[in-house]
């Protein structure tokens, strides 16, 4: 093979234009990370120290890492009976859902917490009169988490259920179903050992997602005044330089070192199913 | 004694009739195929008896035994399906054993039940296997074992053979007889393939619209078919529109052709409307054979088909094929050639118009 041919069958333009993408996410990622390096040239990692020491960095972060198993916790209990309730009896209300599922595309977060904060800012009363049976939610601690959890839910609902939606399709769940039914399964087993295991890496990915959400939140954390990672990243980014960029960097590699987890996970997993 | 009754069973679907009037009482283990084409109502009713569907009225009974309106995990009833339908999480040994842990057997049982059921389909070396490493046929061996494992009151079959080439199908479904006949388990069979329903089947139900055509062994539903449907689908058959000439001699017209049926046509009158239905295979030239029936005909084609010859004549103004065994010595006619065939009364069938 001479060089002309090799170069001809050299794919230049799809190099070319994979390599302009990739700089284009990675440069702002080496400049953050390299001012993150920069505060002190004696000591490149002071940042990361400062940030790390921070009493309110931790709080805020475990806090947010709570809020997001939550969310995915209650997002899973809810949208894959769901959706599996769709794929299997209701195909006819698919396109309903769907639609409502991306609602959080169209209504925004700040829309979406007033209308919480104005509705769940005052007590809870028997109907038509003014006995109260639940104060405020937005009044104590358990019922603004209660209201932040709910919200997320609402904002991660569109990858959550795209995601379990189509684990679901890649599955013949109404067979399986059927299979499992006659061999005398009810419906808690179906679901927990038939459906639930072969939708798994459909499920990590709406969860890493939800988790990305939950954690990088900020306008229904401050709004409703809780100590999340993301009011605590922004004031952090007000007031300092190298800490924020510091803690940036660190959360990409997380996201990453998550993605590469699911990916090792899920690519399993397929390998297994692909031979099918 | 009767073990599965499908009494006076109809379902619909909104203005849309799916299965009317089903009938059926099959004995302890037999095996009765439900054939007819898509749409004829054979998966819904193999469906009503899964308890996927509930009946829009009539009874089912096992062991007369009410069972119309339990769920489906509660029948014990087998069932195999056409897309295998092996839980991929699950090894081999897993599927098999999954509705003996669903029923809390003991372990030291289901392990006993699984290593019988992987030597009766000769698969003990893919017990750790998953579904996705085994071949179709193999698939669909374990989705038979699975099935069998639960020693169900009933195995229904759901065209288990549909998604294989045609080799594995053939072996597949002896060894499916086998397994059955082995086990004295009575299935049921849903089949569009004509030739599945004849070699397996201990009783055929012919379905059409909805509706049963005829039941019966398959020697009576080849030979003796009551219905044009019936006639029509299992085989390749000839038919024709006759008058009665003679009820009393059993003397038929097609087209001014004469024809003598062995059929009692005593009930009918002359000059009524019929069909006559003549099989390809009964059909021979007359110098071959002297028998009852013979009339001039047209050679119009010939076509080789491998074992058997098919050849096209004209007979009258209605049009007949007639097979014939090949073989090297084989003197064929020529197209255009005028000829005489012939049949016996037996091979002459009267069917309702």
């Amino acid at each position: 093979m001479t060089f002309i041919t090799r170069l001809r069958r050299f794919p230049f333009w799809s190099w070319l234009w994979f390599m302009t993408g990739a700089l284009y996410f990675i440069l702002p990622l080496l400049a953050t990370f390299e001012f993150s390096l920069s505060w002190d040239p004696q000591y490149p990692l002071k940042a990361y120290q400062r940030a790390f020491e921070d009493q309110r960095f931790w709080n805020s972060f475990m806090y947010s890492n709570m809020l997001a198993l939550t969310t995915i916790l209650i997002s899973i209990i809810l949208i894959v009976p769901t959706a599996y309730w769709i794929r299997l009896r209701l195909p006819q209300a698919r396109r309903i859902v769907e639609f409502i599922t991306l609602m959080p595309f169209v209504v925004p977060a700040i829309i979406l917490v007033f209308g919480l904060i104005r509705i769940y800012s005052q007590p809870f009363t028997v109907p038509f009169t003014d006995i109260v049976i639940l104060q405020p939610l937005t009044n104590f601690k358990m019922g603004t988490n209660i209201l932040i959890v709910a919200g997320y839910m609402v904002l991660s609902m569109p990858y959550m259920y795209r995601s379990v939606d189509t684990g679901m399709r890649t599955v013949d769940v109404r067979t399986l179903t059927e299979a499992a039914q006659s061999l005398g399964a009810n419906w808690f087993i179906i679901i927990t050992r038939i459906i639930l295991p072969n939708i798994r890496s459909a499920l990590l990915s709406g969860a890493l997602l939800t988790f990305a959400i939950v954690v990088g939140e900020v306008v229904l954390a401050s709004f409703l005044g809780v100590s999340a990672f993301g009011p605590y990243l922004f004031l952090l980014g007000q007031h300092r330089a190298y800490e924020p960029a510091a803690l940036s960097f660190v959360s990409f590699l997380l996201t990453w070192l998550v993605m590469g987890l699911i990916q090792l996970v899920t690519g399993s997993q397929e390998q297994a199913a692909g031979a099918h | 004694m009767t073990h599965l009754a499908l009494k006076n069973i109809s379902k619909h679907f909104g203005d849309f009739t799916a299965v009317r009037d089903f009938d059926l009482e099959v004995k302890k283990g037999e095996f009765v195929s439900f054939l007819g084409p898509s749409g004829c109502g054979k998966t819904t009713t193999l469906r009503i008896i899964a308890g996927f569907e509930i009946p829009s009225s009539g009874v089912i009974t096992i062991n007369d035994m009410d069972i119309t309106n339990k769920a489906p995990n509660q029948r014990n009833v087998g069932m195999v399906f056409q897309s295998y339908a092996l839980f991929p999480n699950m090894t081999v040994s897993q599927n098999i054993g999954f509705g003996l842990r669903v029923r809390k057997e003991k372990e030291s049982e289901v392990k006993d039940r699984v290593a019988e059921m992987l030597s009766i389909i000769h698969m003990e070396e893919k017990a750790n296997s998953y579904p996705y490493q085994l071949s179709g046929g193999q698939m669909q061996r374990v989705a038979l074992a699975r099935a069998l494992a639960i020693r169900p009151e009933v195995l229904l079959l759901d065209e288990p053979l549909s998604a294989l080439d045609a080799k594995i199908r053939v072996a597949l479904r002896a060894e499916i007889r086998s397994i059955q006949q082995k086990l004295g388990i009575t299935a049921i069979y849903v089949t569009h393939d004509q030739e599945e329903a004849l070699s397996l089947s201990d009783r055929i139900v012919v379905m059409n619209k909805g509706e049963m055509e005829q039941v019966g062994t398959p020697f009576e539903i080849y030979n003796f078919p009551t219905t044009v449907f019936s006639a029509n689908f299992v085989g390749t058959l000839n038919n024709a529109s006759a008058e009665v000439v003679d009820p009393a001699n059993g003397l038929i017209s097609i087209g001014g052709v004469q024809f003598e049926s062995a059929v009692d046509l005593k009930e009918r009158k002359k000059g009524d409307k019929v069909r006559v239905a003549i099989r390809p295979e009964r059909l021979g030239f007359a110098s071959e054979q002297k028998k009852a029936n013979v009339v001039d005909c047209t050679i119009e084609n010939i076509t080789f088909l491998g074992s058997i010859v098919r050849i096209q004549v004209t007979i009258g103004k209605a049009k007949f094929y007639m097979d014939t065994f090949n073989n090297p010595f084989l003197e064929l006619p020529k197209i255009g050639d005028k000829d005489q065939v012939t049949c016996s009364k037996e091979a002459v069938l009267v069917l309702d118009e």
